[in-house]
């Protein structure tokens, strides 16, 4: 308590960041209470009624018909963003990693890592611009002999214009962890490949490869927990008239049904479901991991 | 060994293997570079080369009226002023409070350093959402003020370990030196640690700023009043929700065919991302740094 007293100095430093982290991020994970209740805004989160039954609003999600194509949109959506943007950032790296001449190599991977300044309002501005009839996608497509089509109308382009935007934004910025790990190989390697007639492929394979691995893996567990938690804004963005139904992913449904529709504690429990089962998911790929090679898992 | 031939063999693949890369690298290049220069081009052209679809590289039947009408009635100076203000104001409290905390967290002998600790980790891996978010706000009665987008993301528990990883990496002697010397707590923080912390303070300044200028989504949810939006919202306002059907001008240059709808809204994309590629080329050291200073540290 003495000791306390004595660093009053340094608890006063603390302050302002402890109050504002209770009021931010503490208070909000009270509030997630909503989900079990049958939130009355007047009487505030305690004094609302538990919900009878007390599941009640995951009951309702799971019961209802839309539900479950809103499920299978976000998991195709997941798995399609994963698939693609995963493995790019890393093939990048090693052809970036195998270019010669210092210049050009710093001028390509400067260029790469614009996209990622780009907001998503920009992004998706630019995506509706560029599939428009008039547009750059639609210059591309009679250049390869393909008619003019307007790709905003209907959901058939949604996914290609979603996930190549997100590889476009995120190939470049994304190889930075591997360079770095890449420049962690002792040359010595190479020299002694060289010495025993190894091509380039088999450098790749047995040098470059194992120097990325423990990298590939952490980030594999932690994009693993991100499936369903699609990049919901962009969704948000790209959403119109004609597409609507079959874009609506879990958390572009959290956001109508809480703060369009004011169904609170619906859209709380749908939330709080998605977390879980993203938690489920990190859990689980870091034990698979485990499995596979034990020295590369998380914890 | 190889024999003598093999490595001749192995010599030519890989010079192939080199042109083959240079040749691909300069494509992705221009994959990465041609969307934008499509949109200054479009930006600047005629309305009849732009509904053809002629325009490419550069701007043909040059036309500068999408950037007359955008300033003239979109109200972009005032949504440069809202967006810069509410990033300085943003970044200036992130990067003192985080400082005063993770200085604090960092003493080795500071009563409170593992409650602390236990008491931020605990927010890495729980969190409230959109909704509980949205309606303390509201309780808080922070709707339409510009708090909104500044105090909730001022503190994360990332950035304060971040914060104090560097902070380890200054030797403790200075500090005690400092201490005899007679300086406080604060004193130390202010003149010891930051001036040796300068590449932390640039890449998170620096990610803070284009951080707030990125973002429009707690805009969205928090600020209604037209006139104290940030620029990103300017932009889904001209380009989605056709908001440029109030601004009669522009609505009637546009049925007169003098000009495309995509004048003015590549105009507003450019007007929206120009501050941030005039100051990428000078910048870009730092924003690289920051990738890697986060995965290092955090």
């Amino acid at each position: 308590m003495r000791k306390l007293w004595q660093q009053k100095t340094l608890i006063l430093m603390a302050i302002p960041g402890i109050v504002l982290v209770f009021i931010f991020k503490y208070i909000p994970i009270y509030g997630i209470l909503i989900a079990f209740k049958d939130y009355k805004a007047a009487r505030g989160v305690w004094g609302s009624e538990w919900a009878d039954p007390f599941l009640e609003n995951f009951i309702r999600f799971f019961k209802n018909v839309n539900s479950m194509q809103v499920l299978w949109n976000t998991l195709r959506v997941g798995v399609a963003t994963l698939v693609w943007t995963f493995p790019m950032p890393m093939i990048f790296a090693i052809l970036l990693n195998e270019l010669k001449g210092i210049w050009y190599k710093r001028t390509i991977q400067t260029v790469s890592y614009v996209p990622h300044f780009i907001s998503v309002v920009v992004i998706v501005s630019m995506l509706n611009g560029f599939g428009s009839v008039n547009g750059m996608f639609n210059d591309v497509r009679e250049w390869f002999g393909l008619a003019r089509i307007d790709m905003n109308n209907g959901d058939k382009y949604f996914l290609l214009q979603y996930v190549g935007s997100a590889v476009w934004q995120g190939v470049g910025w994304g190889s930075i962890l591997y360079l770095s790990a890449l420049s962690n190989v002792d040359t010595f390697l190479y020299d002694v490949a060289n010495i025993d007639g190894a091509n380039r492929w088999q450098k790749i394979k047995n040098i470059a490869w194992p120097a990325i691995l423990p990298t590939t893996s952490v980030l594999l567990i932690l994009n693993a927990g991100s499936i369903l938690n699609t990049d919901f804004t962009k969704i948000l963005l790209m959403q119109n008239d004609s597409n609507r139904s079959q874009l609506e992913v879990l958390s572009t449904f959290v956001y109508y049904q809480g703060i369009v529709r004011g169904n609170f504690e619906y859209a709380t429990a749908v939330n709080l479901f998605v977390s879980v089962v993203g938690f489920l998911m990190v859990y689980g790929t870091n034990m698979a991991v485990r499995k596979i090679n034990p020295e590369n898992n998380l914890w | 060994m190889a024999s003598q031939k093999m490595k001749n063999q192995i010599y030519v693949g890989s010079r192939l293997f080199d042109a083959a890369l240079i040749v691909f690298m300069a494509v992705l290049g221009l994959i990465f570079v041609y969307p934008f220069l499509n949109v200054i081009a479009v930006s600047l052209s005629s309305n009849q080369m732009i509904s053809t679809g002629q325009v490419t590289w550069f701007p043909k039947e040059f036309n500068t009226l999408g950037y007359g009408l955008l300033f003239a009635e979109a109200n972009i100076w005032g949504a440069y002023y809202n967006t810069i203000v509410i990033a300085i104001g943003a970044t200036a409290f992130s990067l003192t409070l985080t400082s005063l905390l993770a200085y604090v967290l960092m003493l080795r002998d500071f009563v409170l350093r593992k409650p602390l600790t236990i008491y931020l980790l605990i927010t890495m891996f729980f969190s409230g959402g959109t909704v509980p978010t949205y309606l303390l706000i509201m309780d808080l009665g922070l709707i339409n003020s510009w708090w909104s987008l500044i105090l909730p993301n001022a503190v994360s528990a990332y950035s304060v370990f971040v914060y104090r990883a560097f902070y380890r990496g200054i030797s403790y002697e200075i500090r005690e030196a400092a201490r005899i010397d007679g300086a406080g707590e604060f004193r130390i923080l202010l003149s010891v640690y930051v001036p040796l912390s300068k590449a932390l303070y640039a890449t998170f300044g620096l990610f803070s700023l284009v951080g707030v200028w990125n973002s429009f989504y707690d805009a969205l949810l928090y600020i209604r009043d037209q006139g104290r939006q940030p620029i990103q919202m300017v932009l889904r306002k001209i380009v989605f929700t056709s908001g440029t059907s109030t601004m009669t001008e522009i609505t009637d240059m546009l049925n007169n065919g003098l000009l495309n709808a995509k004048n003015v809204q590549y105009a507003c994309i450019l007007a929206t991302i120009g501050p941030i590629l005039l100051v990428y080329p000078f910048l870009q050291k730092y924003f690289a740094q920051g990738m890697q200073l986060g995965a290092v540290k955090g």
